[in-house]
């Protein structure tokens, strides 16, 4: 701790004798008696090494992930980031400086900041993107609001296999402004949006905007969004897209997409629990004074140079307050960095190679699992890529997975949502893949399932 | 002037390498046809090494805490400890799935357990969800905890009214409107709140008083005591702004203050790195009233277990994905054992003797609007250059020639030209004179010499009106302005 506060000799007494007083307790006279406080209960200052023992005492309290044939999947992956990620993003000129007001001293980050911009126009076929959001959750909620700055109306339509969190955090954005959002029922065989519902809805003319996950939240592509344009017609199309599968899917911009976001954490990020993710958003350029959050623009210095700033500010809550479009002041700039030197450094072919092996492993462990009696796998019969639903006919997901880490798998998440308000929906299981899934780790995916199942099925 | 930032001549990445022509894409089988990519995404592919130099190139034109003293006031540029970044990136802290079985990320859980207690006894107040990602993400979601709560007590279709100080932070008035909350702004007198003022502005229409303490001018409000009493006696709920924690840890709290509910940001107080302009993380902090509102899950402990619990019947749900920013508040953890109480409370008295120190000193070349005894930050108004046909902006930019990070500027804008300098605790008396030394310099330089500045950073003055008129957002737009110019 003292490493942190300068105690050389001398140094406080300087300081409190040029203010001409003998002790700091003066310099909190302006604090009222009966709002001060006694102890805390905090405990006492550690060395740096018995912080690092202590720290590293509550980390080995978990289990991790190297430890297990890991399939978890969804928005938050454990996909490999090359070391060229972390060593770049490690660098305290990037990862110590604050939001780039003065643009002179922050050309880099803002560089980088434009670079990771058009990134995501490239990948997604719009026009502008901003600088970053939270996550790919809230990228969707603030997604749901710059739609309804577009377009009049009351009700915001999303599938009904959006995952819960996403969701809850999407029906919280709409919440405020006394917004519904409503589900969009699917094909019990194939997961696929009902079209005809969506028809049905814009008919009654009070929905201001609808959001398609792709793939969705089952894992699945769905070719169906590539419709909805031609039904919502100049209501706005929001489509939540994975960065990686974009690599081998159409840019959403083709198909009619007015806003793309996205949770870009599977590009150079590690999972960390969950937290810091990257939320992506871009828009088409005649939108761009609706959109919420930061963006970098190209301007030139006083001598003709290139140069870059912040821009369009007059969106934003320092200087419209109550009327921004946007409450957002701290991005994901970082997880930005991280994001745009992945893509580089990995380059556009290589993520496309990276999904195709992906979806290849997905396949075989589907196949495998897909003979596994008391299994349906794939649930729902329509493409994937590196993430599909399987459904158990008996017992609990829960358990099942709880029977397979014991095994060592971790099979993947169950899409229930846990509030215990919901009613409980069928026994499904998100299960993804990344490029440490081998050969004997589907094997004994497989393997552990067969005695899962029959396990569960018993105690059904 | 001794300073000169790294001046690269760097290409966009784009134009460092091809991003066409390098063959067809894989075939993944089963994608349907109309959902096909044909081309592959328009991008360079380049080496590793020639990655590895553009952004390292791009670093070395960017300003940080490792490089020099940034004051930005409200901001709390303070040092960032190694050891949290070490930490952060230990396999068992980085490499953790969200969704992993509870029985796997038995650690994980504890940590945020016990920051979620050690904070509770920061803010005095008894419940904490590490679950917001930003300051402003924690107002939001507490503007949404307190419309629920007035739900539940039948008073919502009354109370539709946020009020905040006009010193208060953008995003207060920004998160209060997102909640469906009009806004009301209360006139400062003296750079504090009001409070006659604010007496005859709540009303049984006020949902929430959002104030900052101390606020956005660097002063403790003296009356918090008499302001949260006026506040509760209209029914209305008491929002703290945590930006500003820093100068009060371990003297005071909002909890003892009077405080509902609460925010605090750790990429300030608790030295997490702010990646210039995030990642960022907010603690929300609720008192009884609000405490059951708060976002799900929460972690509880039972036993030796550590579980997360979604049954909170009263809870607004989710506001993120997972549980917060597991990375920083992990490094917050590990600054807050490293200093303990005592050293807690040393920051607080640290970062405001440094605050007024600097203050005395500048205060020789520009005015100070308001009373001299500051908190951990203070600030000056530039009128007085306009005599000289100087702005605040032409200091601001100036003091970049010195190799440190400008004040925040024109803010608070009930001050005219206002500079906001914030030097926190870990900047020694060395640091301190050094700006003191720059700004002299700075505020001594010829009208021509500020009006030019700056000269040593990688490009001079940048036309921030040109970028907002003629918006080139992307290579997309660069692209088509090259076509435009080549006929």
């Amino acid at each position: 701790m003292a490493r942190w506060i300068s105690e050389e000799p001398g140094e406080e007494t300087a300081l409190l004798e040029a203010l001409g007083i003998s002790s700091t307790d003066a310099l909190f006279t302006d604090v009222p008696k009966k709002a001060r406080i006694g102890r805390m209960g905090i405990g006492p200052a550690r060395e740096e090494p018995e912080v690092v023992a202590e720290v590293d005492r509550l980390l080995g309290r978990n289990k991790p992930l190297a430890g297990f044939s890991s399939f978890l999947g969804g928005r938050i992956t454990s996909r490999y980031s090359p070391a060229a990620v972390d060593s770049i993003v490690s660098r305290s000129e990037f990862y110590t400086a604050y939001t780039p007001y003065q643009a002179e001293a922050s050309q880099g980050m803002l560089r980088t900041l434009f670079e990771f911009q058009s990134l995501w126009v490239e990948l997604t076929g719009l026009d502008v993107a901003n600088a970053s959001l939270y996550d790919g959750a809230t990228a969707a909620g603030e997604a749901l609001l710059f739609s309804r700055r577009l377009h009049e109306g009351s009700r915001f339509l999303v599938p009904e296999s959006l995952p819960w969190e996403e969701r809850s955090v999407v029906e919280n954005y709409a919440s405020g402004p006394g917004l519904k959002v409503e589900g969009i029922p699917y094909d019990d065989r194939t997961g696929k949006l009902d079209l005809e519902f969506v028809k049905n809805a814009v008919s009654k003319k009070d929905v201001f905007g609808l959001l398609a996950d792709v793939p969705n939240g089952f894992g699945h592509v769905d070719d169906g969004v590539t419709e909805l344009k031609s039904i919502l017609g100049d209501i706005p199309l929001v489509v939540a897209a994975d960065p990686l599968s974009l690599s081998v899917l159409e840019a959403p911009g083709n198909y009619g997409a007015d806003v793309v976001v996205g949770e870009g954490q599977g590009f150079g990020i590690s999972p960390s629990f969950g937290g810091p993710l990257l939320g992506l958003f871009a828009c088409r350029k005649e939108h761009v004074r609706s959109a919420p959050g930061r963006i970098v623009g190209a301007t030139l210095d006083s001598e003709g140079r290139r140069a870059f700033a912040l821009t369009l500010v007059t969106r934003e809550q320092h200087i419209r307050r109550s009327r921004a479009t946007s409450n957002i002041c701290t991005n994901e700039s970082l997880m930005a960095l991280a994001f745009v030197v992945y893509a580089s450094v990995v380059g556009p072919r290589g993520l496309a190679r990276l999904q195709s092996n992906l979806a290849e492993k997905a396949r075989t462990l589907a196949s495998g699992l897909g003979q596994v009696e008391g299994l349906k796998a794939p649930r729902f019969d329509a493409p994937y890529l590196s993430d599909f639903t399987i459904e158990l006919a008996r017992g609990s997901a829960e358990e099942f997975l709880d029977r397979l880490r014991r095994k060592k798998v971790l099979g993947g998440h169950s899409l229930r949502d846990p509030r215990p308000s919901t009613t409980a929906p069928p026994e499904r299981i998100l299960v993804g893949i990344t490029e440490a899934t081998s050969e004997k780790d589907v094997a004994k995916y497989v393997k552990s399932a067969r005695g899962a199942v029959a396990a569960v099925g018993r105690s059904a | 002037m001794t300073f000169r930032q790294a001046r690269w001549d760097e290409p966009m990445i784009w134009d460092l390498g091809p991003s066409e022509g390098g063959g067809p894409l894989p075939e993944v089988s089963g994608i349907p046809e109309k959902m096909r990519r044909r081309q592959p995404a328009r991008w360079p592919e380049i080496s590793e090494v020639e990655v590895v130099r553009h952004y390292t190139r791009l670093s070395q034109m960017n300003f940080g805490i490792d490089t020099s003293p940034y004051p930005l006031g409200s901001c709390t540029m303070k040092y960032n400890p190694k050891v949290s970044e070490l930490l952060a990136r230990r396999p068992g802290a980085a490499g953790v799935h969200p969704y992993q079985p509870e029985a796997t990320v038995q650690g994980s859980l504890e940590v945020l357990w016990k920051l979620e207690r050690i904070l509770s006894r920061i803010t005095g107040l008894s419940d904490v969800s590490l679950q917001p990602a930003a300051g402003a993400h924690g107002e939001y979601a507490a503007m949404l905890m307190v419309r629920a709560y007035f739900r539940d007590q039948g008073e919502l279709a009354e109370r539709t009214e946020v009020l905040l100080p006009d010193t208060a932070h953008g995003t207060n008035p920004a998160s209060a409107a997102m909640a469906g909350f009009t806004t009301r702004e209360i006139p400062s007198k003296e750079g504090c709140v009001d409070v006659d003022e604010l007496q005859r502005a709540v009303s049984k229409k006020t949902a929430c008083f959002m104030l900052t303490n101390p606020n956005t001018a660097g002063l403790f409000e003296s009356d918090i005591l008499q302001i949260a009493e006026v506040v509760h006696a209209s029914g209305a709920m008491l929002y703290y702004d945590g930006a500003n924690l820093n100068a009060i840890l371990g003297i005071t709290h909002p909890g003892r203050m009077g405080f509902d509910v609460a925010h605090l940001n750790l990429h300030k107080t608790f030295a997490t790195p702010h990646g210039g302009g995030g990642p960022g993380a907010g603690v929300l902090g609720a008192g009884e009233k609000l405490g059951p509102y708060l976002p799900i899950p929460r972690v509880v402990k039972e036993g030796r277990k550590f579980r997360l619990d979604y049954d909170r019947p009263k809870s607004i749900g989710k506001i993120k994905t997972a549980y917060g920013n597991f990375g920083l508040d992990l490094r917050a953890f590990a600054f807050i054992l490293s200093h303990g109480e005592e050293g807690l409370q040393h920051i607080a008295r640290r970062s405001v003797l440094n605050s007024n120190y600097v203050a005395a000193k500048l205060g020789k070349y520009l005015p100070r609007p308001f009373r001299t005894l500051v908190k951990h930050e203070f600030v000056l108004s530039g009128t007085p250059l306009k005599e000289r046909g100087v702005r605040t902006l032409d200091l601001a930019k100036r003091l970049l020639d010195e190799g440190v990070h400008a004040p925040t500027v024109y803010f608070p804008s009930l001050v005219d030209e206002a500079l906001m300098v914030e030097l926190p605790e870990t900047e020694s008396k060395r640091e301190l004179d050094g700006y003191i030394a720059a700004f002299e310099r700075a505020i001594g330089d010829s009208p021509e010499n500020l009006h030019a500045a700056p000269r040593s950073c990688s490009v001079t003055r940048v036309d921030e009106v040109r970028a907002a008129r003629e918006p080139l957002l992307s290579w997309k737009d660069l692209r088509g302005a090259a076509k435009a110019e080549t006929p």
